[in-house]
């Protein structure tokens, strides 16, 4: 209707000659409105006709930092995303949240219409695995030995829409595992290199915590440093289990670790720090929209982060997108599936890539279009990623596209506290315990953090949902006694959920097979995935420490891992149901050589000088760290590297005088 | 007595009619914002919640404003929550503020309180009316009979005042304690953030900043802070579309939405408690609310008079506010052929019971 009110770049030259990036500091003054028409300002036949600085694939976090981080810089971008997306207003998140909130099982994709075009994996699509028999009966294709039942979401802002958003900074050990405990891998990073990266990435995601509560397992910040709001606060729960675990001694290795309940820092909004940006304090960006709104400017504590926050308090893409689409120099282009990469054989590099354009997520038909540019940016996540390369037919010189598909280890671990906690009040995490990230136990066994779950039994059982129906159907509970019962029983739930390291194995993989595909016609991701015995001895220690832990506060244990669950494993002699945490990682590592990684420290392919790979997959470790704030670091660290490519090339074809963009 | 603001003391009982004032809008958002059916209107839902919020926020720069000069906010005043209807002062006998569910009707009454009007001329800012005949609200604080012309010209006396002392006493002005000060951190939204006053300049913007925001005073849509004013958003329900950033007032030329204007509760306009049958479960719902807000205006008062940090506890008691009105809305009234019940706002019924 009013598609051509914005600025664009892209039939506008001039513009890309005006003033860009700006003062970062007044720029977070800004009202962060998602602009009208923003995703119809271009269409199939009309970009394929255009030749971009970058075309990036994925409107996820990776992609979307690396397109405002470019759009600043006066490229012109192209983002594809497979999902639906139309301009993020309040009306569509508020149709997300009505289907989530209508839903009977609200899983992390519930508040999402299914799509044949773009399918998401669903964790209840998990089943046993029996020796020889895959399971392909949903779009992942599980290999096995273990059933993986890790998520991602594949709409507009991508799995920041249902993520929990914790972002731990990784430990400096973390980056230097095969030095330090003879596990793992070394990344080609430091801690130290990415450092000011991860400030950068804590302003974009508006990160809340404390510095005196982070600074500990070797991480450090720069002299002055507050984060850009302070620390959200403890939930009651996570005091009533501090007056348990506080100051508990544990032996790990030979060495002895005091434990404490610490509090995690989130990237959801809370009080902004005065002292933040040398005083220049932070503006936290809440609900965006195509109309100012009034929103999500500090967390309200609703508790249903995981699947969707109700209020935007917590980050999701969205916020980043919407700025980098204000600067008018990304053209957006939604249920667009990438289905091939396309490498020009004469000059080794990546010529184009494939899109299949669909109208009705209901019919498999659609459009076939090649997208160029002069840099490609695959920002799908770690399976996505893999499962366009190999499909694509390039499985890297190095042989690992694809391998050491990377998770945490979730183990449950659930009581009743002998008093009410406050359990459900939210947001879903605040705190839980840290000391044992890492330590020289990790030359035997993983390390982990242990979440307080405030939203209770949840995650293991189903709680409330779950109770209710107990309380009905086995206690015969009604009327005045239920409704006294049921908070009071669930007010009481402890969940603590240990996440574990799991270290790179080049057997942990996503590979394609032509057997296999949707209803586009491409290849479905196949996943081989099991959990190597470093990870089960921390397992079997971090169940020993939930139920000494549980003992100090008088909980009953109402632990029970089910045989016959999709996610149950045995070691030795023991039974635990360990889930995934959507924590997608590895599969095109980072490396120092082309002959032991994917990509390089840029996250830059190899083998195509022209292809980075970004994302989760970029991770040759991920430690006990959530791993958003970390690839979104790296994100920031690649874009600069693009803008500085781009520069370099541009400027040796002007010198060649050959024409640039041969459309 | 003086209509012109020239000691300390002037000026703080216009800070304390700037914070009724705006506090009186409140009530009137909120009960038309909760009347709406739940699950529908979420645009107009939005563009009501956040001038309420804006509303909010003005009432805390007043109390800035109150607290620089030594002033003590008091929100638990006999007559603070006017007695709706209530006319407001700016001259005009055509409307009063009145709590009415969300219909085209309320939106009306909404821009005529948030309409610009500058007075034509210095003589005809403030002008005599005699016999008022309801409650009425920013009166001249010395002189009851007088009315401003709007409210826009009654934060200009305000400012003026602020002026008009610094010249005659310097810095002494500012002499009331900073601690008490709500900062940035305990009030924050997405746009228009919170100015701490501890000088002319600041208190000069803050009043900018509740002028800008109410009715585009100047004449612009738009504010400094890139906020769109108060009248000009409630006149996107009227027009179903959306002002952006350079548009021209009456001229929208953002995204359209639509409007249903049926979708809201019929609620009792303007009930008072005795509108409910003494003992019944709407009575008790209405004087539970009451004593609630009654509550809640105790503990911002605690607040805005040295802990600001209370404000992070007033966020749990407004969503149970929010709860208690939205019962009441809910459910008809028997014998009245489906209108609902409504919170009556009436704290001297609370004082009355209490003492």
């Amino acid at each position: 209707m009013t598609a051509g009110v914005m600025p664009d770049a892209l039939h506008d030259p001039p513009l890309n000659d005006r003033p860009v990036a700006g003062n970062r500091a007044d720029e977070s003054e800004d009202i962060v409105i998602f602009p009208q028409g923003a995703t119809q300002r271009t269409d199939h036949k009309k970009a394929s006709e255009t030749v971009y600085d970058v075309v990036v694939v994925g409107s996820g976090i990776s992609g979307s930092i690396i397109a405002n981080e470019l759009s600043r810089s006066g490229k012109t971008v192209l983002m594809l995303e497979a999902g639906p997306g139309e301009d993020r207003s309040l009306a569509e998140y508020e149709a997300f949240l009505t289907r989530f909130y209508a839903a009977a099982a609200k899983d992390n994709q519930c508040p999402y219409a299914p799509n044949p075009n773009a399918p998401m994996p669903l964790s209840s699509d998990a089943v046993r695995i029996w020796p020889g028999q895959p399971d392909s009966a949903t779009y992942l294709v599980r290999n096995g030995p273990m059933a993986w039942d890790s998520t991602y979401t594949r709409v507009l802002g991508g799995t920041t829409l249902h993520w929990e958003a914790k972002t731990p900074r990784m430990t400096p050990e973390d980056f230097r595992m095969r030095s330090a405990f003879g596990v793992g891998l070394d990344w080609p990073l430091t801690y130290e290199e990415i450092s000011p990266f991860y400030a950068q990435a804590e302003r974009e995601l508006g990160v809340s915590a404390d510095v005196e509560t982070q600074t500990f397992c070797g991480i450090t910040f720069e002299p002055g440093y507050v984060f850009p709001m302070r620390g959200i606060p403890h939930s009651y729960l996570d005091k009533i289990v501090a007056k348990g675990v506080d100051g508990t001694k544990v032996e790990l290795a030979g060495e002895q670790y005091e434990l404490r309940v610490r509090a995690f820092p989130q990237a959801r909004n809370g009080i902004p720090h005065p002292d933040y940006n040398g005083g220049k304090g932070f503006v936290p960006v809440g609900a965006v929209s195509t109309s100012q709104v009034e929103e999500g400017g500090r967390c309200q504590g609703n508790n249903n982060c995981v699947p969707l926050c109700p209020v935007q308090a917590k980050y999701n893409a969205g916020k980043t997108l919407a700025k980098a689409l204000q600067t008018g120099c990304v053209h957006f282009l939604a249920q667009s599936v990438a289905s091939k990469v396309i490498v020009d054989p004469a000059t080794g590099r990546v010529s184009g890539i494939e899109v299949k354009a669909y109208r009705d997520p209901a019919s498999p038909r659609h459009t076939t279009w090649t997208m160029r540019g002069h840099v490609f940016v695959l920002a799908t996540n770690a399976i996505e990623n893999p499962r366009l390369m190999l499909a694509s037919g390039l499985a890297s010189s190095s042989g690992l596209m694809g391998r050491n598909l990377m998770d945490h280890a979730y183990l449950l671990n659930w009581g009743l506290l002998p008093e009410v906690a406050g359990t459900f009040r939210g947001t879903n995490c605040t705190g839980g315990i840290s000391d044992l990230r890492t330590g020289a136990f990790r030359r035997q066994q993983a390390s982990f953090a242990a979440d307080i779950h405030n939203d209770g039994w949840a995650w293991a059982v189903g709680s409330p949902y779950s109770d209710l129906v107990h309380m009905v159907d086995q206690e015969n509970l009604f009327g005045a006694r239920l409704r006294n019962a049921l908070p009071r029983r669930i007010s009481s739930q402890l969940l603590l959920a240990f996440m574990i390291e799991v270290p790179p194995d080049a057997s942990n993989r996503v590979t394609v097979d032509p057997a296999h595909t949707d209803a586009l016609g491409n290849m479905r991701p196949v996943i081989s995935y099991t959990l190597p015995d470093y990870t089960m001895r921390g397992a079997c220690y971090a169940r020993q420490l939930a139920q000494q832990l549980f003992q100090r506060l008088g909980a009953a244990d109402y632990t029970l891992y089910d045989p016959t669950d999709s996610q149950y494993v045995m070691y030795e002699g023991q039974g635990y149901v360990i889930h995934g945490g959507n924590h997608l990682a590895g599969t095109h590592i980072m490396g120092a050589s082309p002959a032991t990684s994917v990509v390089d420290d840029r996250q830059r392919s190899w083998d195509y000088e022209n292809l980075y790979l970004v994302g989760g997959g970029s991770m040759p470790t991920i430690g006990t760290s959530n791993p958003t704030l970390t690839l979104a670091a790296l994100c920031f660290r690649s874009a600069r590297h693009i803008i500085q490519q781009l520069r370099t090339e541009t400027s040796l074809t002007l010198t060649a005088g050959a024409p640039t963009g041969a459309a | 007595m003086s209509t012109r603001i020239t000691t300390v003391e002037q000026l703080r009982e216009y800070l304390h009619v700037a914070m009724q004032l705006e506090h009186a809008t409140i009530p009137p958002y909120l009960t038309a914002l909760y009347s709406l059916r739940p699950g529908t209107n979420s645009d107009a839902y939005h563009i009501i919640r956040v001038v309420a919020v804006e509303e909010m926020l003005h009432l805390t720069l007043a109390t800035n404003m109150l607290n620089a000069v030594g002033g003590s906010p008091d929100l638990t005043a006999p007559g603070f929550v006017p007695s709706y209807p209530a006319f407001l002062p700016d001259g005009e006998t055509d409307f009063q503020v009145s709590l009415q569910r969300f219909s085209r009707q309320s939106v009306q009454n909404f821009l005529q309180i948030e309409r610009p009007r500058e007075a034509p001329d210095e003589q005809r800012r403030l002008f005599h009316r005699s016999a008022p005949r309801a409650q009425q609200l920013a009166v001249a604080p010395d002189e009851p009979s007088m009315r401003y012309y709007s409210i826009g010209e009654f934060y200009a006396e305000i400012g003026r005042g602020f002026r008009y002392l610094h010249q005659e006493m310097g810095d002494v002005l500012f002499s009331g304690d900073p601690a008490r000060q709500v900062t940035k951190e305990y009030f924050y939204s997405g746009g228009g953030a919170l100015i701490t006053v501890t000088d002319l300049a600041s208190a000069e913007a803050a009043i900018r900043l509740i002028s800008e925001q109410g009715e585009g005073y100047g004449g612009r849509i738009y504010g400094e802070q890139r906020e769109l004013a108060h009248y000009y958003r409630f006149e996107q329900l009227l027009l179903g579309r959306y002002y952006l950033a350079g548009d021209q007032p009456g001229q929208p030329t953002g995204p359209a939405f639509s409007v249903d204007w049926d979708s809201s509760y019929p609620i009792k306009q303007d009930a008072h408690l005795a509108d409910y049958p003494a003992g019944s479960e709407f009575s008790n719902a209405a004087i539970t609310f009451n004593r609630g807000y009654a509550d809640f205006l105790g503990l911002l008062t605690e607040a805005f008079t040295g802990r600001p940090d209370l404000l992070i506890k007033a966020v749990t008691v407004m969503f149970r506010l929010r709860d208690l009105m939205t019962q009441l809305v809910h459910n008809p009234i028997p014998g009245l052929d489906g209108v609902t019940a409504a919170p009556t706002f009436e704290m001297a019924a609370v004082a009355a019971v209490s003492s």
